[in-house]
């Protein structure tokens, strides 16, 4: 459903993504990793039209995304959340996810978005924050928050950017088990940045492997685990590839 | 303000002309019109989409030069070009703006200041404008009494106009949308906000509002000059009226400008301009310091006699 | 061409004094982020400072005995009185200041109306109208005496920002605020320096222009467009930046004079800041 060809992509004199190529199947859970500086958030933005790339293509359900500004992109059916999570705090909850659910799916009536809206809370266990300003909101809970706003796009593709960074042991089992059933119940394709090796190989299907901008390995979780030159990037900075 | 309430309200100001009413409430009343009418279309894209305009007086400007230099070229009145006068400052709006938007925080607010700054000094060298002299219209054709009433009405029906908009943009899928933008653009962009096309829209509107109040006012005054009709003075009290009022809100602008109003009418006439211009440039600064939210959340959370909001919600976040 | 040799020198003359309000500016601007709009008229505050001794007969150098000491307390007033306690409740640091210091601004404009009228002025001393000639320049005393205590100024605050202990403190919150607090450098302290030396380097630079310029209440304005001028043209945070950019500004807008009807001269400025706001607003020599 989207194919990733040949992107390249730099910033000044820095190639942050050389030629990236990978491919995402509907109705897959596929990781992006890669340690840090590999090119992993840069290539979340070319996809979302915040960083046009230099060279390459990206195409989602046979439609060129390239050149579309990043509302059109969003509005063809790909969602995002950010590293950093980016709610808007000026707004209760429910605005947060009504500006979603009135610009993503180009509903027209507040009333109607606002109430769509508490049903995305609900859906992502925020139930109880409904109408609340979004202050009161752990880390875990904006990062579910910035989950419904995503969802309340009506998207086909989600792209997820470390959602379980900063989250305990039983948050992100929590959030894995959310992911799982974004993708079981809503049939929505997830692609995913993950730094946590441990949660990569438990919930993808399939595990694209960035180093340097570059594609190093792409394949089933158990052939990466395998794969030596995977092994040695992670192990020889000191990464543990059984989590 | 329950809606019984401002029906009332819009009744009895309507009406109020008939009931004896002298030159000089009319006078008062017109301006506060006036002023309302500024702050609700400044607060479209000053409050809503936090685009901080120090350079509004440009569209009020280019909305009374409009209709000042039609009725003495052509000889209409003004009540009925200054939805051109409207037009002209959304124009300009539409083509300054785009470039102007792709600026924040502080240099939005310079680049529109200068844009006034600018298009006055172009002004005051096109002879065609009466540039420095200054433009004379002809008067309204009617006893003073007469003309008190029309320029009232003329200028409460611009600020019904105005706070319909405001209240239909703040209420509606607008309303959200700017919100959005003003907490956070590529966030609003990731879900689909076309971030662009409705920040201008919403300078548009604010301009051409803005441009529409201008027009009348240069009939009433009859004598148009730059140094007026394009003073800084003017876009500070659109920005103080809305921040004062509450920008968060489209009612709050219309208090804030009640509210300057009164304080400008009692300190002009028994102090002076002076003192008048150094309370509003402190109370700016109060203003913002101790009210960032204005007086309106304050009185709505008197009225409800409700203590602020809830500190904490029940932990179902708790759970991740 | 005399007519431009002297444009350009009286423009660089001019341009020195601009460079330095800038400066100041500039320095409140990368230290603090604040733009601080009251800065030109404090500037503005300092020439009727000048113009109320000089009518005692105290000339404008040495009205700087009190106008420095008197501007840097205030500089450090302001921010301990003003900024700080406006920061602390918290809110859009960016929104929140230039509301403040806008309406400061408007608020010491009409202090100075009130007092001294909303028309121009002028300080008249024994050397005004005075001129050195050189090669077939003419440079006015007062040009010159303004310039050169700019200059004397810049190069002051030059050193001291490069050569002394606290000065390098400055540039370190400068760059890098939490860096600087892990080095046991006094955020509030160094920030309090930094008002206090902006805002006395504005009252030398009010003293300046009053040597040079009338000025009237509203005269805070123009200065403000020049002010902006420099800084985004020098870039935000940078003093030589400043400099290069003080005379630029001063040589171009005077040599404009030569080419475009006076009249103009004013659209011209405010255009080529907007154009240079859009275009570049980081600064012209940044990359």
């Amino acid at each position: 459903m989207l194919r990733v060809g040949g992107v390249s992509k730099r910033f000044g004199g820095l190639v942050v993504l050389r030629s990236v190529s990978f491919q995402v199947d509907e109705g897959a859970i596929v990781g992006l990793i890669g340690p840090n500086g590999s090119g992993k958030t840069t290539m979340f933005n070319v996809i979302t039209g915040f960083h046009p790339p230099d060279a390459g293509d990206v195409v989602f359900m046979r439609r060129r995304l390239v050149g579309l500004p990043p509302f059109q992109i969003a509005r063809a059916g790909i969602a995002r959340t950010f590293q950093v999570v980016r709610p808007f705090v000026g707004l209760t909850t429910t605005d947060n996810v009504a500006a979603a659910v009135l610009y993503g799916r180009g509903v027209r009536h507040v009333r109607e978005a606002r109430a769509e809206a508490r049903h995305w809370l609900q859906y992502v266990g925020l139930a109880g924050a409904v109408d609340a300003p979004v202050s009161v909101l752990t880390l875990g809970g904006k990062k579910r928050l910035e989950l419904a706003r995503a969802l309340a796009t009506g998207p086909r593709l989600l792209l997820l950017d470390e959602v379980f960074a900063g989250l305990n042991p039983a948050e992100s089992e929590g959030a894995v088990a959310l992911v799982r059933r974004i993708r079981d119940e809503l049939g929505i394709t997830v692609l995913l940045v993950e730094h946590v090796i441990r949660i990569v190989m438990g919930l993808c299907e399939h595990v694209v492997v960035l180093g340097s901008g570059q594609v190093i390995a792409q394949g089933s979780p158990a052939a990466i685990q395998a794969d030596p030159q995977v092994r040695h990037i992670y192990l020889g900075e000191g990464f543990d590839a059984a989590g | 303000m329950s809606r019984a309430v401002a029906a009332g309200l819009v009744v009895v100001l309507l009406l109020l002309p008939w009931v004896g009413t002298g030159e000089y409430p009319l006078a008062l009343l017109y301006s506060t019109f006036m002023y309302a009418a500024l702050a609700v279309a400044w607060n479209v894209i000053g409050g809503f989409a936090g685009y901080l305009s120090f350079g509004h007086a440009t569209f009020f400007g280019l909305g009374g030069y409009t209709t000042g230099l039609f009725l003495v070229r052509t000889g209409l009145s003004p009540f009925l070009t200054a939805p051109l006068g409207a037009a002209v400052a959304a124009g300009f709006a539409a083509l300054a703006g785009y470039p102007c938007l792709r600026l924040r925080g502080p240099y939005f607010a310079v680049v529109t200041m200068i844009l006034g700054l600018a298009v006055r000094a172009v002004i005051l060298n096109l002879p065609w404008t009466g540039a420095a002299e200054g433009l004379w219209m002809t008067l309204p054709p009617w006893e003073p009494l007469v003309a008190r009433r029309a320029f009232y009405y003329a200028m409460l029906a611009v600020a019904l106009v105005t706070a319909l908009a405001g209240r239909a943009v703040r209420l509606g899928k607008m309303g959200v949308g700017l919100e959005a933008i003003r907490e956070d653009e590529e966030a609003a962009q990731s879900i689909g906000v076309p971030v662009v096309r409705l920040k201008m829209s919403a300078l548009i509107l604010s301009a051409g509002l803005t441009g529409l109040v201008g027009g009348i006012y240069a009939y009433d005054r009859s004598y148009i000059h730059p140094d007026f009709m394009f003073d800084l003075h003017l876009s500070v009290l659109a920005v103080l009226m809305a921040l004062l009022g509450g920008r968060q809100s489209w009612a709050g602008p219309i208090l804030g400008a009640v509210v300057v109003r009164l304080v400008d009418e009692l300190l002009t006439v028994r102090v002076g301009t002076e003192a008048a211009r150094i309370i509003f440039g402190l109370g700016l600064a109060l203003v913002i310091v101790l009210l960032p939210d204005g007086l309106l959340p304050h009185l709505e959370r008197l009225r409800r006699r409700a203590p602020r909001p809830p500190a904490a919600v029940p932990a179902a976040e708790a759970r991740l | 061409m005399a007519q431009v040799l002297q444009a350009l020198a009286t423009g660089l003359l001019t341009g020195t004094v601009y460079a330095l309000l800038g400066a100041g500016f500039s320095l409140i601007w990368g230290v603090a982020h604040v733009i601080n709009i009251v800065h030109p008229a404090l500037a503005v505050g300092a020439a009727y400072a000048v113009y109320l001794l000089a009518a005692h007969g105290v000339d404008p150098l040495a009205s700087l005995a009190v106008v420095v000491p008197l501007f840097f307390l205030v500089g450090v007033g302001f921010h301990e009185g003003v900024i700080r306690p406006a920061v602390r409740r918290g809110g859009d640091l960016v929104l929140v200041s230039m509301v403040l210091t806008f309406g400061l601004a408007a608020a010491l404009e009409n202090v100075l109306a009130a007092v001294w009228g909303p028309g121009p002025r002028v300080v008249n001393v024994a050397y005004t109208g005075r001129a050195v000639q050189l090669r077939g320049l003419v440079l006015p005393i007062t040009h010159l005496a303004g310039a050169g205590l700019a200059a004397v100024t810049i190069a002051a605050l030059y050193l001291f920002l490069h050569k002394t202990f606290p000065g390098k403190a400055v540039r370190a919150v400068w760059q890098n605020p939490e860096g600087a607090a892990l080095c046991a450098i006094n955020l509030r302290q160094v920030t309090s320096l930094t008002y206090g030396l902006a805002i006395a380097s504005a009252g030398v630079a009010g003293v300046a222009l009053a040597l040079i310029y009338s000025f009237s209440p509203a005269s805070h304005l123009m200065w403000l467009v020049f002010v902006f001028l420099v800084v985004i043209v020098g870039g935000v945070g940078s003093l030589l930046g400043a400099v290069v950019a003080g005379m630029l500004v001063g040589a171009l807008t005077n040599l404009s004079t030569l080419v475009i009807p006076f009249a103009w001269a004013p659209f011209l400025l405010f255009a080529s800041l907007g154009v240079l706001l859009l275009w570049r607003p980081t600064g012209l020599f940044r990359r």
